[in-house]
């Protein structure tokens, strides 16, 4: 059965989008993207360098056949500059994704939500197909959607920190209400969490780190792309509700069936 | 002048830890969840040298984890060395029989067009204390002229008042490095033997002054083999992470500048081997997991190929410590220290690449240049 990403028409095969930065040379970056199957990958503005190919992490992405790009606004610490980077992301790259991402503190790089709604909102009227990275916060969620992104992206965890679905309650939140697709970005280490993010009903997940910090990123990308595919089968087919403790045959009310 | 540390600086209260013979506490603190001022003062304990293969492990990890499989690079541009400084231990301090020269406008172009073909993107353009040869004008104008060609320019100038730092960051400047040299009062005063650079105090103050001026960045170090390593690296963690706590926006990286002979023969009074080097960088990386920490060509080889990756993320490279440098136009003169790291950008690119990092050389985009007004948190 085809089972599609559609964001605002736009259709994608894969639901593991990957990031760009971190690593240790643009052939493994390259060949962990093959790997993971992905048709959607985000690469950092402050990281096109048309003075210099070899530094260029966007001319060698270009070049792949069935991926799509999407600029990231990376570095950008508040709605004014981010705004000016996914302009020019997308006068240089011809993509109208942009992965908005605004941290006004470059050591944990967590997301300002007041900016990037400030932002998403003009992006919208530009016409945009605007996926926010976001704090794990239903209420901005909601606000986005309203003002028409095209996804939302909550957090998991900080960005590098590989602590997995530390936030996993408030994206359970997150998904009951949203009409958009939701994809957890940054914070997942192992592939069980990608598999566990679409379990909850995550229509996809964005990983880097855990990819480009691994021992053999090839092999990792391939490992999250299987968790990814297993996570969403495993929603589609339908878990099984949790419980505390099996059971008991009803004791409280055998009497109701009694046949005297 | 002052004789005692304020609060918020004092290493005081951590120093017996520093000379912990407990190893077992020395773990822990490696492993710590949280490490602070204790956990940072147990690591840099003599006991702990055993533990130094533990130690860089653990910041291979940390540093892999918030800064990849990357090393920045930049190289510092030498404006001027004219100074009037009495800085006991350096090279171009007035004293000095030292050849003074200043970069002209075409020089200065001359050097910015070598840089940029070289293909690097972030600058550091150096002076030394204020001299009207190399004064704040002279030093936006530098800049103007700098961020006409790369993204990413920063300074290391005497301190200034916020007003000027404005100026320069309208300019295009983002961030400013500003070694205190040391945190102990007494030996501060005895290494500056006259001048601006006098006032402890003023220059405490200047990473606050240039972020309310509009910069983004503050570098700061203390050069190691002044005062007692421990002492000034608890201080300086705590310089970190108090500007980190006041301008919860601003950038702050460190430096690990390391005494080395000068003209004048200045002996370190504390010296630092390449083993307390590398474990002054290891706890901080540890202390500190999203700092940039960065290591200039003034040291080895050997040194800056174990350490790259392991607690460090940033480095210079190709760097010349003389005025006019690059391009080898203006006159001869003498540089402020000498570099021990000669290897050409391609030879220490291939040297990273061996060890599976990739070299960063834009990382950075001028869209991101205008200034940022922080505000000081009470």
């Amino acid at each position: 059965m085809n089972d599609t990403l559609t964001l605002k028409g736009e259709t994608l095969q894969s639901r593991l989008l990957i990031g760009t930065g971190k690593f240790a040379n643009i052939e493994t970056m390259i060949a962990a993207v093959k790997a993971s199957g992905t048709d959607l990958v985000t690469v950092a503005l402050r990281r096109f360098n048309k003075a210099q190919a070899e530094d260029d992490l966007y001319g060698p992405l270009a070049q792949l056949e069935k991926v799509r790009l999407m600029p990231n606004t990376s570095g950008a610490m508040n709605a004014k500059e981010a705004i000016r980077a996914a302009m020019l992301g997308r006068e240089l790259s011809k993509s109208r994704f942009i992965k908005l991402e605004i941290h006004p503190n470059p050591h944990h790089l967590l997301p300002d939500p007041i900016e990037t709604y400030e932002a998403a909102v003009e992006l919208a009227k530009q016409d945009f197909l605007i996926l926010p990275y976001i704090p794990a916060d239903p209420v901005l969620a909601k606000r986005l959607e309203d003002i028409g992104c095209a996804a939302v992206m909550p957090l998991g965890a900080a960005i590098g920190t590989g602590k997995g679905l530390s936030t996993a309650e408030m994206i359970r939140i997150i998904i009951r209400d949203a009409k958009v697709p939701v994809i957890v970005d940054a914070g997942l280490r192992a592939p069980s969490e990608a598999a566990h993010a679409l379990e909850m009903g995550c229509e996809a997940v964005l990983v880097n780190s855990a990819i480009a910090a691994a021992d053999n990123p090839e092999a990792m990308a391939a490992a999250f792309k299987t968790g990814v595919e297993s996570g969403r089968a495993a929603w589609k087919a339908g878990l099984m509700p949790t419980s505390e403790a099996a059971v008991a045959s009803s004791p409280l009310t055998s009497f109701l069936s009694r046949d005297d | 002048m002052i004789d005692s540390l304020p609060n918020w600086l004092d290493p005081t209260p951590w120093m017996e830890q520093s000379q912990s013979t407990d190893l077992h506490a020395i773990k822990n603190a490696i492993y710590s969840d949280n490490p602070g001022e204790r956990e940072l003062a147990l690591m840099l304990s003599p006991t702990a040298r055993p533990l130094l293969e533990t130690m860089a492990q653990r910041a291979q990890t940390i540093t892999r984890r918030h800064f990849g499989r990357t090393i920045s690079l930049y190289t510092p541009l030498y404006l001027s060395n004219y100074c009037n400084g009495g800085c006991l231990y350096c090279g171009i301090a007035a004293d000095r029989r030292a050849i003074r020269t200043v970069l002209n406008i075409e020089q200065l172009d001359r050097e910015l067009d070598a840089i940029t073909q070289a293909g690097l993107d972030e600058v550091v353009l150096l002076t030394g204390e204020r001299m009207p040869e190399a004064d704040t004008s002279y030093i936006r104008e530098a800049i103007e002229r700098a961020s006409q060609r790369l993204n990413n320019i920063n300074i290391e100038v005497f301190p200034m008042q916020q007003s000027e730092y404005r100026i320069l960051a309208e300019a295009g400047c983002t961030g400013v490095t500003l070694y205190q040299e040391t945190y102990d009062p007494i030996i501060y005063e005895q290494m500056h033997r006259w001048g601006d650079k006098r006032d402890f105090e003023s220059r405490l103050d200047a990473p606050h002054r240039a972020l309310e001026g509009g910069l983004r960045t503050v570098g700061l170090g203390v050069l190691l083999g002044l005062a007692d390593p421990s002492a000034d690296l608890i201080s300086l963690y705590r310089h970190a992470t108090h500007l980190l706590k006041t301008y919860w926006q601003a950038g702050v990286t460190l430096s690990f500048p390391r005494i080395k002979p000068q003209m004048g023969d200045f002996q370190a009074l504390h010296p630092v081997d390449e083993s307390m080097l590398a474990q002054a960088i290891f706890a901080l990386r540890i202390c500190l997991p999203a700092v940039p920490l960065l290591l200039s060509t003034r040291e080895a080889e050997a040194v800056r190929n174990g350490l790259a990756g392991i607690g460090i993320s940033k480095m210079s490279v190709a760097s010349k410590t003389t005025v006019g440098g690059y391009s080898e136009t203006a006159e001869e003169s003498t540089e402020q220290f000498s570099i021990s790291d000669e290897r050409s950008i391609d030879d220490f690119c291939r040297m990273l690449r061996k060890k599976g990092l990739e070299p960063v050389f834009k990382n950075y985009d001028a869209i991101y240049r205008e200034p940022v007004t922080y505000v000081r948190s009470s």
